[in-house]
């Protein structure tokens, strides 16, 4: 896994690297997986709050998921299985980020960058999609999507730290805009604000309530609360 | 808007329409010049165009392609480059500090980087008439040449008062502001309404950008703005002084005629536009007779330290930019590297603040753990004042555009001195979130801002622009952005490209008094 999960606010799920143990289920509105820490909160439930530009970008991740265009169905397979390993998705509801990076790179919408050691960013995903299924054929797998769940938290952990050997393209590099993508499709989704109790837009409403400790009337507590530093301390995981 | 025909050689064109342009067209159209000015985003209709979203915000910025090279390549876009009418500034965080005396003799006072042409004494007056233009809320500020603000300073969330606390723990003094958002209504500018997303083009209007503040008193005064208009080349006669632009419009061809160019399309698009200007008697490009264009370009170091606090501080509220500090500004030899930082606030949105998780290390589990406990964080990050090094360059690459122009490239790595500075801003703000109480910290390393790349200097041999701004090569070409600045010390670089500009006005104006003939006069001597 990823860097010791004991760290985090949270630990102790049920199996090694699996959300924490006493986690809600969200109740309100939608969150991935349908767990977090902020229940009773739903973001989508003030878009009546909001402005029209910004109700209709927000809205459109949620209503219109885009048909896969850019990849073939071989490398959306190996994709989604890596987002879904990447992004901790083991369950529905998920956000469709590969959806949403594929309509991106179909659209050629770039970032205003390329490094001069890479390729372009549609074919950087190609060479991932590479990557990952040569990996998985070195572990005996047919693809990346068909190995087993140890082995693809193996292969991306390698492929995180830069470890994966590729001809195709620098891999750490590769790892930086497969991430980059993949972060700002999963949290630009309102479930995902749901998850972490974002306010989301606040135009023309704005915010109020600055202070610490402090909530909008339509902002919600956190219902799961456990203080990292002292949980870490008392069961000695670091 | 004025309207004006493009055989018709107006005073002065300018290719650009952020802080340097805008600035510039409005102080000239105020004293009777006739001014357009291309620019190759569109004319925003923030109602319209803007939202009140992280990823939806993409627009605002210059995401055309463009290649990074380098041992530390700078990322460009979203973070850096803006595109538009309003430039930059559109998305900028706010911070809208001046610089200090000391930037602009770092050559005379710590042997490193050069001296700049003029003196901080001649920006004062233009630093002074901006705070009050755009208009700039904050403390009275002790550090540089101390002074004090129009407005007074914001209202700050729980998160800064903590970092405030956690500063004065170590002997740190952090004030709030000085940024460039009204306190209180302002013209018919309507008041803060704290939601955060300054980096994503301010809806409401409060946050200064030239779109706001000096664009309508330009167009009051006949300033013609030319939207989704690309300059690809800046055209030379035969006694090698500018005739106009060529530019594309909606995949078209145009050519605008002038008396004089100021280009203003900052430290990647200027160059590129001046190095794709070649003619037989500057083969190399326009200014470039020195191999000095594109040399020198900057970005600050940007690091980011983020705490975890036991109460929920809901870093998205309140404008990013709240407080700052500026007493590491300054050369310190125990240090043991020159120059120095300053320190400020941030506001990471989820998107941004997935990337600081990320960057630690965390994905899967991990990341969305974190990511959960994104309302307990808070964010400060330092800005570096990283050294001008000739191989830290903008070329042309290979590649082109729609239009067949090359795109830039930009090569950029670190040395020595830029590490040591970096470093120790990052302990100094980890001292402090440590002061403040959190229970644990995240950093992350990144850039900040881009001058540099077409330094003004006292001679041709040492710089691309003069002390007036003008290319030493061509005598009615001028740069008009952030790219003449020769250093950039530790204060985001708005306040002072803006300043500038208004001074260049103000040393063309002083050359003429009247119009027609004289004007041309003024733009030749």
């Amino acid at each position: 896994m990823s860097r010791d999960p004991g760290h985090l606010p949270a630990f102790g799920g049920t199996e090694p690297g699996g959300p924490p143990a006493g986690l809600p289920r969200q109740r309100r509105g939608t969150t991935p997986q349908m767990r977090g820490r902020y229940p009773d909160y739903d973001v989508l439930a003030e878009t009546s709050h909001w402005d029209e530009a910004t109700r209709r970008v927000v809205l459109d991740r949620v209503e219109r998921v885009p048909p896969i265009r850019f990849f073939d169905e071989a490398e959306a397979a190996t994709l989604g299985a890596f987002c879904d390993v990447v992004l901790a998705q083991d369950a529905e509801p998920r956000i469709p980020v590969l959806a949403m990076v594929d309509e991106k790179l179909a659209e050629r919408r770039g970032e205003g960058y390329r490094h001069a050691d890479m390729p372009s960013d549609r074919e950087t995903w190609r060479e991932v999609a590479r990557m990952l299924d040569a990996a998985a054929a070195a572990e005996g797998a047919e693809s990346f999507a068909t190995a087993g769940r140890e082995a693809q938290l193996r292969i991306v952990q390698r492929f995180s730290e830069g470890e994966l050997a590729w001809e195709g393209c620098p891999v750490d590099k590769a790892w930086g805009v497969a991430m980059r993508d993949l972060l700002g499709a999963f949290y630009s989704h309102p479930w995902a604000w749901n998850e972490i109790g974002f306010g989301g837009p606040a135009y023309p409403r704005g915010y109020a309530r600055l202070g610490a400790g402090q909530r909008e009337h339509w902002e919600s507590p956190p219902q799961f609360e456990r203080d990292p530093v002292r949980d870490v301390d008392e069961r000695g995981l670091e | 808007m004025r309207r004006y025909p493009e055989a018709e050689s107006v005073d002065m064109l300018i290719v650009g329409c952020g802080a340097g342009g805008t600035t510039l067209a409005q102080r000239l159209a105020r004293r009777g010049w006739r001014v357009v000015v291309l620019e190759a985003g569109p004319f925003w209709d923030p109602d319209r165009d803007w939202v009140s979203d992280e990823a939806g915000s993409r627009n605002l910025y210059w995401t055309e392609p463009r290649v990074i090279g380098g041992s530390d390549p700078v990322e460009l876009g979203k973070n850096n480059s803006g595109r538009g009418v309003g430039g930059s500034m559109v998305h900028f965080a706010g911070f809208a500090p001046r610089f200090h005396p000391s930037d602009f003799e770092v050559k005379s006072r710590d042997g490193v980087a050069a001296d700049w042409p003029i003196s901080y004494e001649e920006l004062r007056p233009h630093y002074e008439a901006l705070e009050q233009e755009l208009p700039v809320a904050g403390e009275h500020w002790p550090w540089g040449d101390p002074h004090g603000y129009p407005h007074s300073p914001h209202p700050v969330g729980g998160g800064a008062l903590r970092m405030i606390e956690g500063a004065e723990r170590c002997g740190i003094e952090m004030r709030v502001g000085p940024v460039a958002i009204a306190n209180g209504s302002f013209g018919n500018r309507p008041h803060c309404i704290y939601r955060g997303l300054c980096l994503q083009g301010c809806k409401v209007g409060a946050k200064g950008s030239p779109l706001v503040t000096h664009l309508p008193d330009a167009l009051a005064h006949g300033v013609e703005v030319r939207a989704e208009c690309m300059a690809t080349r800046v055209e030379i006669d035969e006694a090698g002084r500018a005739t106009g632009v060529t530019y594309f419009h909606e995949g078209e061809e145009h050519f605008q005629a002038a008396e004089a160019v100021a280009v203003a399309g900052y430290s990647i698009e200027t160059p590129r536009l001046l190095l794709h200007s070649t003619s037989a008697r500057f083969p190399n490009g326009l200014a470039n007779g020195s191999d000095l264009v594109g040399r020198g370009v900057m970005v600050q170091g940007a690091p980011q330290v983020g705490g975890r606090f036991p109460e929920e501080l809901r870093m998205y509220k309140a404008p990013p930019p709240e407080i700052a500090s500026e007493q590491f500004y300054e050369t310190d030899a125990s240090r043991g590297f020159a120059r120095g930082f300053s320190i400020q606030t941030v506001g990471p949105l989820p998107i941004g603040w997935a990337e600081h998780v990320l960057a630690d290390g965390h994905w899967g589990q991990s990341l969305r753990e974190y990511m959960r406990d994104y309302n307990h964080w808070y964010v400060i990050g330092a800005l570096s004042e990283l050294l001008p090094l000739p191989g830290n360059r903008v070329t042309l690459a290979d590649e082109t555009d729609a239009n067949g122009m090359p795109v830039a490239r930009m090569d950029y790595s670190q040395c020595d001195n830029d590490r040591a500075n970096i470093a120790f801003g990052k302990e100094r703000m980890r001292e402090i979130v440590r002061a403040a109480g959190a229970q644990d910290v995240l950093e992350i390393d990144r850039y900040a801002h881009l001058v540099g790349g077409c330094p003004m200097s006292g001679s041709p041999e040492s710089g691309v622009v003069d002390s007036d701004q003008r290319v030493w090569e061509v005598p009615n070409l001028f740069v008009a952005d952030g790219s003449v600045m020769p250093t950039q010390g530790s204060a985001n670089p708005a306040l002072t490209i803006m300043a500038l500009s208004a001074r260049l006005a103000e040393r063309l104006a002083a050359k003429r008094a009247g119009q027609g003939s004289e004007r041309r006069e003024a733009v030749s001597a």
